[in-house]
């Protein structure tokens, strides 16, 4: 608990009326039960600067946060003496239209920035969950979250070109460039795509656009088999087609969200959704190559469009907290194409074993699966082991992305990092050797 | 002035004999180059103007060796240059005359192709080209396409990030590269990402990519091959001016096109070029642009019209679409002849590589040619218009006195007009030896330090391919920031500590 002159010293960088000290406000801000001293909303980078000089000096533990709808990822934290917030940095600094290029704040919404983009028909191709919760731009490229886009566009981490942050030492500096051809230094920006505020505190982002497609359609298909649907797969990413997602839905999570939109009733199938997004005429004749192939497969089709295509790929992202359950775990598994299938069989025989329910997706085309499990505490535990032993076993990886604070304490959220966490832990020493940031929740 | 803060290694006469005859312990007798006469053939790149010769290249077969090697250099304190194939235009391969070269040629296997998950892993030593041709025949292909493609090596276009015609639309080396395995230059042996996505950690992958030897040496890397595309179409415009072929370009992308690949050529290198290897290219033209573009038939078909549309618009002399693969190699041709034809104009010449927005072209063009009259050198344009990397080719004749000394400094006021403009100083060949002095003009004293500092968690001792990049080496404090002192060597103006 830092010292109360401590606080006062953090209270007067950004003015009393921005700083949060009454403890019963303050648990909204913790962090798996950690409760912070005290909650900060600078205005610039300038006073974010100022705090974490501060803090490197009391050597009091901070927490960057945007809108904090992805706080349950990692380990609980060692420490949250300070939540920052970055939720006052939130100006779009330049859009230049004709590079296809813009540089916003980082405590903007994802969505307010898409707005702004949308008034010259350009985005940022990135779809995570929690967007209609305020996600941030800052909290989507430290944890580099993703959606479907995926597929096409690559993560947060393929688009960033440029950033500015803070150090723990409350050095300020920047990364990358404005351009997006650019290999002067090193890409700091990919260092910190991901990194989980564990290194530094991302104030402003410039990242590459892509125009708004023309025209948008869903094709989705439930299929008899595992088999069937998965050869589907095969068959549509060895083609030509230009797909924007491809995703494969277990029986479970097929039939809660078509039911739910009223898109037909037993359809609890392993369901694929293709969404092609292009020129009329290019999606026209693409849907008609991929209904094709599924019904080559048996599978049974139908498209959608427009607002019932908005509110299909809304469930499929924010799936995973919609379940009126109690929440289980969340989990993120990244396995090989060819091993998705496995995923799904052993979701399967965890549900018989041990009576779990899983809902999964996976973004068929790259080999993530995001899955949630609810069950009584053991089995949800015992499934996580057992989920985690397949994906690393096959060379892969499963993270635990949110858990129910009675189940998280006895997972392991990121199981192992492999060979080079000796060079990893090097790079958090040297970027913050107070271990102020974030402390514990990534190692 | 620069000046090293680690003094000259104190080394026993026969010092340099015993290293060798360890280096030989490891690689065997022919793993080793000692004669001068062979050394001299690595004391460069592409970038033929500085020459160094190394103690010893060395030529490894397996990590292992590699391991080896650098293991015994940390121990020796003795530098090492990484190379590939040799063709980097920024001497990022230049020796140390105080270390050894470790060349990777000989690690050129490609270990596994795994279609249907669309990966391929190889050696550093394997050729571009050949991890495309590894994979053409299930209709796949590696898009990070250099020029040089057909020699430089992966573990060349990994140090450097290489780009190439198709990376507007399909990205970078560094957008295809999902695993490496890496020694790190105490010897040790790490992997960061693989054949599946997203493991937990931080990007080590995406650092090390395009950090130019600096950060160890890579010895595996996993690479993502993705389908050809359905159709391919490509079209030529000339004009009279250089700024309507850049405004097409700006034209395109307003239009919602993001073509494969898009090329200007300016008068200059269009009239060498002709003269060389006759593409059919206007010589009157001011200027040439190609435009490609890829994707699914219909898709393609769509954005022709809007391209030509664009292109008339910006009063294109003539426009022509290629009717058959032969057409296409014939339009490509000229542009990809662009820097070997200048050798005819003028008997030397200096690429840079700098980068601008898209939208600055016109003006930083004009900003070039001014600067060109006011040195009395020609510059030919040849770029990579659709991402706004230029290569400004200035030539001039090393023969006359201060032609060379002129040339570069003409080529650093070109670099200063692309960062002005907000780019950059290299977009894909890399800082190396040539643009280290420019490394501060994108950069200031905070930024090089945050560098430095991830560089330490690497490199303590500074020894993987020293001299490149950073204007002035660094040293490493042991245990990361500390309040700020001032080192003896710092008070006698000798260096900087970070």
């Amino acid at each position: 608990m830092p010292e109360s002159s401590i606080l006062n010293e953090l209270t007067s960088i950004v003015g009393g009326e921005n700083a949060v000290l009454d403890p019963e406000l303050l648990q909204s801000s913790a962090v798996d039960g950690v409760v912070p001293a005290i909650a900060l909303y600078p205005e610039n980078i300038e006073q974010i600067s100022e705090i974490m000089k501060a803090a490197s000096r009391a050597g009091a533990s901070v927490v960057p946060r945007g809108s904090g709808t992805k706080r349950g990822i990692g380990n609980k934290p060692l420490g949250a003496d300070i939540v920052l917030s970055t939720g006052r940095l939130n100006r779009v600094i330049a859009h230049e239209s004709s590079d296809l290029v813009a540089t916003a704040e980082c405590g903007i919404a994802l969505s307010d920035l898409q707005s702004y983009l949308g008034g010259k028909n350009q985005f940022l191709p990135v779809d995570p969950p929690h967007v209609r919760s305020g996600a941030t731009l800052g909290g989507i490229i430290a944890t580099n979250d993703s959606g479907p886009l995926r597929l096409r566009y690559g993560t947060s981490r393929e688009l960033l070109i440029g950033m500015k942050a803070v150090r723990a030492d409350g050095g300020i500096f920047k990364g990358g460039s404005k351009v997006v051809k650019n290999v002067a230094g090193y890409d700091m920006p990919k260092l910190f795509a991901g990194s989980l505020g564990t290194l530094g505190i991302i104030t402003e982002a410039t990242f590459r656009l892509y125009p708004v497609p023309e025209m948008s359609r869903t094709y989705i298909a439930g299929f008899e088999s595992l088999d069937n649907a998965h050869d589907t797969v095969r068959s549509l990413i060895n083609s030509n087609l230009v797909l924007n997602a491809l995703e494969h839905m277990n029986p479970a999570l097929a039939g809660s969200i078509t039911e739910g939109l009223g898109l037909g009733s037993d359809c609890n199938r392993y369901t694929l959704a293709v969404r092609i997004m292009n020129v009329p005429r290019a999606v026209e004749d693409q849907v008609k190559t991929v209904s094709g192939i599924s019904q080559e497969n048996g599978g049974k089709g139908l498209i959608i469009e427009a607002q019932n295509e908005e509110a299909f790929w809304h469930e499929v992202r924010e799936f995973p907290w919609r379940s009126s359950e109690q929440a289980g775990a969340v989990l993120k598994a990244g396995v090989l194409i060819s091993d998705v299938p496995r995923v799904f069989i052993l979701l399967d025989e965890l549900s018989d074993k041990y009576g779990i329910r899983a809902h999964a997706s996976a973004r068929a085309g790259n080999g993530i699966v995001i899955i949630s499990i609810n069950g009584d505490r053991e089995p949800v535990i015992n499934s996580v082991r057992e989920l985690r032993g397949l994906s690393e076993s096959a060379g892969g990886s499963l993270v635990v992305r949110e858990a129910s604070p009675d189940i998280k304490p006895a997972l392991d959220v990121w199981g192992g990092m492999g060979s080079s966490l000796g060079l990893l832990k090097r790079i958090k020493s040297a970027f913050d050797p107070g271990n102020i940031l974030n402390p514990g929740r990534l190692f | 002035m620069q000046s090293s803060i680690k003094e000259t290694i104190e080394r026993p006469p026969d010092w340099k004999r015993g290293f060798g005859e360890r280096l030989t312990g490891i690689l065997g007798r022919d793993g080793v180059i000692y004669a001068d006469d062979e050394l001299l053939a690595y004391d460069c790149d592409a970038l033929t103007g500085y020459r160094i010769k190394p103690l010893f290249v060395v030529l490894p077969r397996t990590s292992g060796e590699v391991s080896r090697v650098m293991k015994m250099c940390y121990d020796e304190d003795v530098p090492f240059v990484p190379r590939g194939a040799g063709t980097g235009l920024s001497g990022g391969a230049l020796p140390t005359d105080e270390g050894i070269v470790i060349s990777l040629a000989r690690m050129n296997r490609i270990i596994e192709v795994d279609i249907p998950n669309e990966r391929v892993v190889v050696e550093p030593g394997v050729t571009n080209l050949s991890v495309t041709n590894a994979v053409s025949s299930y209709g796949y292909y590696y898009a990070p396409d250099p020029s040089s493609q057909i020699v430089c090596t992966i573990g060349g276009n990994v140090a450097e990030n290489s780009g190439g015609v198709h990376c507007l639309k399909y990205g970078v080396t560094a957008n295809h590269v999902l695993g490496l395995e890496v020694v790190l230059p105490d010897g040790e042996i790490i992997e960061t990402g693989g054949k599946t996505l997203d493991h937990p950690g931080y990007d080590i992958m995406g650092l090390v990519v395009g950090s130019e030897g600096l950060l160890g040496i890579v010895t595996k890397i996993t690479l993502r091959i993705i389908k050809k595309p359905e159709t391919v179409k490509t079209l030529f415009a000339s004009f009279d001016r250089i700024e309507e072929a850049g405004a097409s370009v700006s034209g395109i992308t307003a239009r919602g096109v993001i073509p494969a690949g898009m090329e200007i050529m300016d008068n200059l290198c269009i009239r060498s070029v002709e003269e060389a290897v006759h593409a059919g290219y206007p010589v009157d033209a001011g200027s040439i642009l190609l435009v490609e573009l890829d994707g699914p038939h219909a898709e393609v078909a769509a954005q022709m019209p809007l391209v030509e549309e664009v292109l008339r618009g910006q009063s294109a002399l003539e426009i022509r679409i290629a009717r058959d693969a032969k057409e296409r190699e014939l339009f490509w041709k000229g542009r990809k002849n662009a820097f070997p034809a200048m050798g005819r104009v003028s008997s030397d010449y200096y690429v840079q590589d700098g980068v601008i927005p898209r939208s600055r072209l016109a003006e930083v063009l004009g900003r070039i040619g001014e600067l060109s009259r006011e040195y009395g050198l020609s510059v030919g344009n040849v770029f990579h218009a659709g991402d706004g990397n230029l290569h400004p080719l200035v030539l001039y004749n090393s023969k006359i006195e201060g032609e060379s000394e002129k040339a570069l400094e003409l080529a650093g006021r070109i670099l200063g007009v692309c960062v002005d403009a907000g780019g950059s100083i290299t977009g894909e060949h890399g800082v190396g030896n040539d643009k280290k002095r420019f490394l501060s003009l994108m950069f200031d004293e905070n930024d090089l330090e945050t560098m430095n500092l991830m560089r330490c968690a690497f490199d303590p001792k500074g020894l993987s391919n020293p001299g490149k990049v950073f204007p002035t080496p660094r040293t490493c404090v042991e245990q990361g920031m500390k309040p700020y002192a001032e080192h003896p060597l710092q008070k006698a103006g000798l260096g900087e500590m970070y």
